[in-house]
């Protein structure tokens, strides 16, 4: 198994006709996600990769089983095509655009919680369950490259590092039971610890791998988790900009969500936080395999 | 984030039916007078500045004269304000007032939050040291909004009742809806004014925009750049070189602040790298300056800025190229500006080290584009980002000890 996607998720592309869209689903496709059908308002009718293309969520989901929802909008368009995807009760949607408004994605993420659905982005590269299916440009046109089937979930704040986490883990001899990146946004969709709970009640997932940044609440939110002690799996933490502290601040070297505002909001602060709570901290990639095959005494 | 000045911040409040009392910027003290002439009371005049705190600087000043007015303005003008150069000076009508509140909007985690005090007109912070209970918080949900029956539930807590009650909710609720217009991240109305016939006056206010709202708002895409790092220091000129080729090509981005140390970062990915500087710094590197790029159209243009930069920058001393697996760019998109660059500033590649961990799609032909320079280390694919860091401190390290 895997979380939120398998070799049998069906999925429907809103935004297929656009360039981005057109690129990504052949990639997709070649990997064997199950893309269905897509929709474009105003495009109902045409065809991309032989896949219908409708006007609407609604009318696709008429006509087709859909699980998912993958959105190559715009980003000011982003937000209305989360609700329209919410609306037609779809529970898993993948956002990938980066420079959604702020007040858009605030919004999103409240949509999804009185919906009880997951939204993965905004501001992601998408998500992966290696040898099986994968959402948006992560892994490019070679996931194999840096992908391996495996039993570690990863959890990342990074597009690029979710990739670099999951070729550490290959070149450790494991492999990745599914990869999300979760998007640097400040409110992303779906937050952090979910995820975290996610692979804790997947039966295929032995141990989990995040990374985490300066700013947001995110990993205090993982930290309040392990603290009930219902984590059951090893959690293998890597956080970077710690360097950002030798600075003002309200000054961010990385992603709008790495602004730090808060003492509590360091990656030095957090580092102690989760490791207090039971996570394994680690400060390099290298160390990441040793830790797991430590901690699951592989 | 950017901040928005006092003088745009009150005209966009007004464009929307907001209560600001009546005001205009000014470069010359002159004309300041002249203005201030025409308002029917006496003026205050603030420096105008893209920050808080203006008052405790003594750059907020009342006055009773268009003299007064003169006198002030050119005493503020040309000054330093908590590390900003005074270029203007706002002049506005001074208000009668009877009470003060304090209200604030921040979108700075889920869910965003309402501050509102009864005690307005000095810091928040202060406010609540002294009487932590007198300020009073609210969750709001953005779906809903603010709405007059939060407002009023909020304020009421705040010991505020009748006819005064009625005006701050109604003031609330239409200044949220401004904060969510303004596609702001912060709106600090402080004070919140009720004059003395009882009217809702915006006496302070400030807006921090968040930059992905600005689309929705091209008048103040000029003001947005450049002000990252202003909080702590100004551009230098190659960091404002990289800042305006950012702005005036399309397409990506790139970001460049200079540090103290000696070997320059050509990072990115976010994450990638913070955790390379992380890195460096941990074994003794010493960056001289840290970059994040997004990629996209255009992004080739943005880098030869930034590479430029790099290597007019004095104390650079050798050049990491290190990013992420690629995934999806092509790596020539990032060695073909490197090449064009070492080759316009005749760069001797077999002196000033470069080492490069460039992986992905186009690897190879990224790896022949920088064949031609010899002494420039291209890491082989197994090479993790932990060793291209080591693989730069160490060739760094090597530097000093053959003098």
């Amino acid at each position: 198994m895997s979380i939120l996607i398998d070799e049998n998720t069906k999925v429907l592309a809103q935004g297929l006709t656009g360039a981005q869209g057109t690129r990504d689903a052949e990639f997709c496709l070649r990997y064997g996600t199950k893309i269905v059908c897509g929709v474009t308002p105003g495009k109902g009718g045409l065809e991309v990769h032989n896949l219908p293309v409708y006007g609407s969520v609604k009318e696709a989901c008429q006509q087709h089983q859909v699980d998912a929802s993958v959105i190559y909008a715009p980003p000011l368009s982003t937000k209305e095509a989360v609700i329209e995807a919410l609306g037609a009760g779809l529970k898993l949607i993948v956002a990938l655009a980066e420079f959604v408004p702020r007040h858009d994605t605030a919004v999103i993420a409240a949509a999804a919680r009185e919906n009880g659905a997951v939204v993965v982005g905004c501001n992601t590269n998408g998500i992966i369950s290696p040898g099986k299916s994968k959402l948006g440009a992560i892994g490019g046109d070679d996931p194999s490259e840096v992908f391996a089937p495996g039993r570690i979930g990863v959890v990342s704040r990074s597009g690029g590092m979710s990739a670099e986490l999951s070729l550490a883990i290959k070149r450790g001899g494991l492999g990745v039971s599914t990869c999300i990146s979760m998007g640097g946004d400040v409110i992303p969709g779906n937050p952090m610890v979910d995820y975290i709970q996610r692979f804790v009640a997947d039966p295929d997932t032995d141990a989990i791998v995040m990374f985490g940044e300066p700013g947001t609440k995110a990993e205090h939110e993982v930290a309040a988790y392990l603290r009930t002690k219902a984590c059951t799996k090893p959690l293998i933490a890597l956080l970077a900009g710690e360097f950002q502290e030798n600075y003002p601040q309200g000054v961010s070297f990385g992603h709008v969500a790495a602004m730090i505002n808060d003492v509590e909001d360091t990656v030095s602060a957090k580092r102690k936080m989760l490791s207090a709570a039971g996570a394994v901290v680690v400060n390099s990639l290298g160390e990441i395999p040793l830790k797991i095959r430590e901690q699951l005494g592989s | 984030m950017f901040t928005l000045t006092e003088d745009l911040t009150k005209a966009f409040l007004s464009d929307l039916g907001l209560p600001v009392p009546q005001g205009l910027a000014f470069v010359k003290s002159g004309e300041a007078a002249r203005y201030a002439g025409t308002l029917s009371s006496g003026a205050v005049v603030k420096a105008l500045i893209p920050t808080g705190r203006r008052g405790k600087a003594g750059a907020v000043v009342l006055t009773d004269t268009p003299e007064e007015v003169k006198a002030a303005a050119g005493r503020l003008l040309g000054t330093e304000v908590h590390g900003f150069a005074v270029e203007k000076i706002y002049v506005e009508s001074k208000v009668e007032i009877c009470r003060e509140f304090y209200l604030s909007f921040s979108l700075d985690s889920f869910p965003g939050q309402i501050l509102i005090s009864s005690s307005g007109g000095v810091d928040i912070e202060e406010t609540h040291a002294r009487d932590s209970a007198s300020v009073i918080r609210g969750d709001i949900d953005p779906i809903k909004g603010v709405n007059k029956k939060q407002a009023r539930y909020l304020w009421q807590q705040a010991g505020v009742t009748g006819d005064e009650l009625a005006e701050v909710v109604s003031a609330t609720t239409s200044l949220y809806d401004a904060f969510v217009k303004a596609d702001a991240v912060m709106m600090e109305i402080n004070p919140l004014v009720l004059d003395s016939d009882g009217a809702v006056s915006i006496v302070g206010a400030m807006l921090a925009i968040d930059e992905n709202g600005l689309p929705r708002h091209p008048d103040w895409a000029e003001i947005a750049d450049g002000s990252l790092i202003a909080s702590w220091r100004k551009f230098n000129a190659r960091e404002l070189s990289v800042s305006e080729a950012n702005r005036k090509i399309k397409g990506g981005a790139v970001r460049y602040t200079e540090l103290d140390g000696d070997i320059a970062l050509l990072v990115g990915g976010g994450g990638a790298g913070l955790l390379q500087h992380d890195m460096m710094l941990a074994i003794g590197g010493r960056p001289a300056n840290h970059t994040d790029t997004n990629p996209g159209a255009g992004i080739e243009e943005k880098f030869k800025v930034t590479i430029r930069a790099i290597f007019d920058n004095p104390n650079v001393k050798c050049l990491l190229v290190s990013f992420n697996h690629q995934q999806l760019t092509h790596c020539a998109r990032k060695a073909q500006p490197l090449a064009e660059i070492l080759r316009e500033r005749n760069v001797n590649t077999q002196e000033f080290p470069i080492i490069v961990r460039l992986v992905g799609p186009g690897e190879e032909e990224a790896k022949e584009i920088l064949d031609e320079f010899p002494g420039l280390t291209y890491l082989p694919f197994d090479a993790s980002l932990d060793d291209a860091v080591r693989a730069a401190v160490d060739i760094r390290n090597a530097m000093e000890n053959v003098k």
